[in-house]
């Protein structure tokens, strides 16, 4: 088959053209991946631990506003434990519609359910005077209910963190996966090259250097330069076309004697 | 020498990396796995690399002897480079020096690996692990040489370069039919292996996976725990049966089945062979009952498991041989140098110059006692040229040389001596698990970076028969 030159070196562009397209298009998609999975470790895990965080810092507050009631100090008492309800509510809802886990919904149920026992000896001391000191009350009902929503709640920040750390953890083999391709296909363009200017080379510069030392050492004696190009390409037809202009000039120079 | 010439046909072995590497993203995109881009753009990489060329080299004449070898090192050295783009792309346990460790370990058909959990690889990621092992097994030139036709003197030339002198010794055809010969054979064996394993319950999978490592002789399973994985009797005694047949001269094979009188039963090496191994099982079964390690049924089926296993370079497990006495390690050891025949897929010492040079022994003893007497040494009858009977001898040499040097280097990387002895000779012979560190059902993993690397370069040595590596840095330096 006759190739031209310029298919030749357009072919081979075009091959190295193809990689590089190839790899950013591997790494855009990678990266595209890397974009949504972050999305996603925000909305699904980050969310719910910062609801965790808030919850857990509602029922601390919750425990002082008891506290203080017990101890005789009620509005100050009241208004906190108003607050911390309110925060608590806000942080429970927004974990409650951030479902994204297996089983997230049962923690939350827990949560809640826990949330209400506590809310009812929460209600209990409120309503009953003469509770005030009565620490043993404390101890025995409103510390435990306490303990177990503060626990529930726990559970559901650990299992959003595990996830969060193996997503992290997919994430970090991604992001090794959305630059591997950008690095093979630098080192592969860089040998594609090395490869490309060495065919030039070899297929045209020597050719056409091997030409212009023929036509330099060509005697009018010889009917025709000498040279081993042995591609069928326009170097080739430099050649044929150089024989021919010796042989027309050779004809002429006859013909004038 | 001609550049341009060489670069084609290892243009040539990377367009069959590729349609295996095709193939495996194939399966990973089906299932859709992490190591689909990966595998799709190492493939491509390949069809670009291997296309190129094409496209300005025109038709060239017959190769010359050096260029042959420098095509067959070459294309060892490119199909390992390829083959590691996959592993190093997807990441997980692979950094630079592990993705090469598993890409030589495959395409030399040797099967150590670095991988702790084998199973946390994609199936498309597994596919071409064992892929590996099969374009390996028979010389990532053969292939080329099956499928593109070539002249006659540049396929004599090829094969000659691929192949050892003694491995031509059973094939008693032309070139070409060589070529045929060792295709038939080997896709034969590779087909009948996955149709057995199949029928006695092992996946389709797992099956074509075995089958590629059992006949390669390579020892990539897809399983943690190797064949012991699998639990079967059954099974271990298929893959035993196909790791013997695989470890045997093939051209003897396809003279067996096809009724020639060049056949495994008039074979005095392959009786030889098979008697060394029968004996190999019997002393290590009888020591691991002896000794208590197993009950009678148990050591025949570890014991003769783990012998044929490393007495044919394959390298799977049944058992963890780094608790048994050290008289089975002494004689696991001793077939781990000695590997299989010539002319099959076992890769390091051959067990045909173990034969030869004990011939050869008898030889110069009886020369001592008659020095005058004109002794032949004939292996099947046929006699043996002196110019034969020495380059083995100093094949024999320089093999010892190389994996006691290897040794060193280990040792002195602080390996300990009994896992840096092992691993050596465990990887110039090809065969996969050595001893200590490296025993069974444990991996590479441990070893040092720079440990990693030397025994990729052992294994090379001991897939391109050391010569062709001393031969091509000759050619460098222009003394050949």
């Amino acid at each position: 088959m006759k190739k031209k030159l310029k298919l030749k070196i357009l072919a081979g562009f075009m091959l190295l053209v193809a990689l590089l397209i190839v790899a950013g298009t591997v790494s855009i998609i990678e990266f595209i991946k890397i974009s949504r999975s972050v999305n996603a470790l925000i909305e699904d895990n980050y969310k719910t631990i910062e609801a965790s965080k808030t919850m857990l810092e509602a029922l601390e507050r919750s425990d002082s506003g008891i506290l203080l009631i017990l101890l005789g100090e009620r509005d100050d008492g009241r208004e906190i434990l108003k607050s911390a309800e309110l925060q608590f509510n806000k942080a429970f809802k927004v974990a409650q519609n951030n479902i994204t886990e297996t089983n997230e919904d049962k923690y939350i149920e827990i949560i809640g359910n826990f949330y209400n026992s506590l809310k009812d000896k929460i209600e209990i001391t409120l309503d009953s005077r003469n509770k005030i000191g009565d620490m043993g009350w404390y101890h025995r009902e409103v510390y435990q209910s306490f303990l177990d929503v503060k626990h529930a709640v726990d559970e559901l920040m650990s299992l959003n963190q595990n996830s969060m750390y193996e997503e992290a953890t997919i994430l970090k083999e991604k992001s090794h996966r959305a630059i591997m391709p950008g690095i093979v296909a630098i080192a592969g363009a860089l040998v594609f090259s090395l490869m490309l200017s060495f065919f030039i080379s070899r297929y045209y510069v020597s050719p056409l250097g091997e030409l212009a030392e023929a036509i330099k050492n060509y005697h009018p004696r010889e009917k025709f330069i000498k040279t081993n190009i042995r591609s069928e390409d326009e170097i080739k037809k430099i050649e044929v076309e150089v024989n021919n202009l010796i042989e027309k000039l050779v004809k002429f120079h006859n013909e004038q004697i | 020498m001609r550049t341009e010439v060489i670069i084609k046909f290892t243009g040539f072995v990377l367009l069959f990396n590729a349609f295996f590497l095709i193939i495996s993203s194939l399966i990973s995109i089906f299932l859709a796995e992490t190591s689909a881009i990966p595998l799709l753009f190492s493939g491509l990489i390949c069809v670009i690399f291997g296309l190129f060329p094409f496209i300005f080299v025109e038709d060239h004449d017959e190769i010359s002897f050096s260029e042959g070898l420098v095509i067959v090192v070459g294309g060892w050295i490119i199909a390992c480079l390829i083959g590691m783009l996959p592993y190093l792309m997807w990441g997980g346990e692979f950094n630079l020096i592990n993705a090469w460790f598993e890409s030589v370990s495959g395409f030399t058909t040797t099967g150590s690996s670095i991988l702790n959990n084998i199973e946390n690889l994609p199936k498309g990621l597994l596919f071409w692990r064992s892929s590996t092992h099969w374009i390996g097994g028979v010389g990532v030139i053969m292939f080329v040489l099956l499928i593109l036709p070539q002249s006659t003197s540049t396929r004599l030339t090829l094969l000659n370069a691929e192949m050892s002198e003694l491995s031509k010794f059973n094939f008693r055809y032309k070139a070409k039919k060589v070529v045929h010969v060792l295709a038939i054979v080997y896709v034969g064996l590779t087909l009948l292996q996955t149709l057995a394993l199949t029928i006695f319950g092992m996946s389709l999978f797992d099956a074509i996976n075995h089958s590629f490592a059992t006949i390669a002789t390579g020892g990539f399973s897809t399983k943690n725990l190797s064949v012991a994985h699998f639990n079967s009797s059954l099974i271990e005694s298929i893959i035993m049966l196909f790791m013997v047949l695989s470890g045997i001269h093939f051209g003897l094979l396809y003279g067996t089945f096809t009724f020639k009188r060049e056949n495994i039963f008039r074979s005095h090496v392959v009786r030889s062979f098979i008697t060394i191994l029968f004996l190999g099982v019997f002393f290590v079964s009888a020591k691991l009952y002896t000794t208590g390690v197993y009950n009678f049924w148990e050591s025949i089926r570890y014991g003769a498991f783990q012998v044929i296993s490393l007495g044919t370079t394959t390298g799977f497990a049944t058992a963890d041989s780094a608790n048994w006495p050290g008289f089975t390690h002494i004689i696991l050891i001793y077939f781990t140098i000695q590997c299989a025949m010539v002319g099959s897929t076992s890769g390091g010492l051959k067990f045909d110059r173990v034969y030869l040079f004990f011939k050869s022994l008898r030889k110069q003893l009886t020369l001592i006692q008659h020095p005058r007497a004109v002794v032949v040494v004939r292996i099947n009858d046929r006699p043996i040229t002196e110019h034969l009977e020495t380059l083995t001898l100093v094949f024999l040499v320089l093999y010892i040389f190389t994996f006691l040097v290897t040794t060193l280097i280990l040792t002195s990387l602080n390996v300990d001596l009994y896992t840096a002895f092992s691993a050596s000779i465990a990887t110039i012979g090809n065969v996969g698990p050595g001893f200590g560190e490296v025993s069974s059902l444990s991996n590479y993993a441990g070893l040092p970076d720079l440990g990693k690397f030397v025994l990729t370069i052992n294994m090379l040595m001991g897939r391109l028969e050391i010569f062709n590596i001393i031969a091509l840095f000759m050619i460098k330096r222009g003394n050949f």
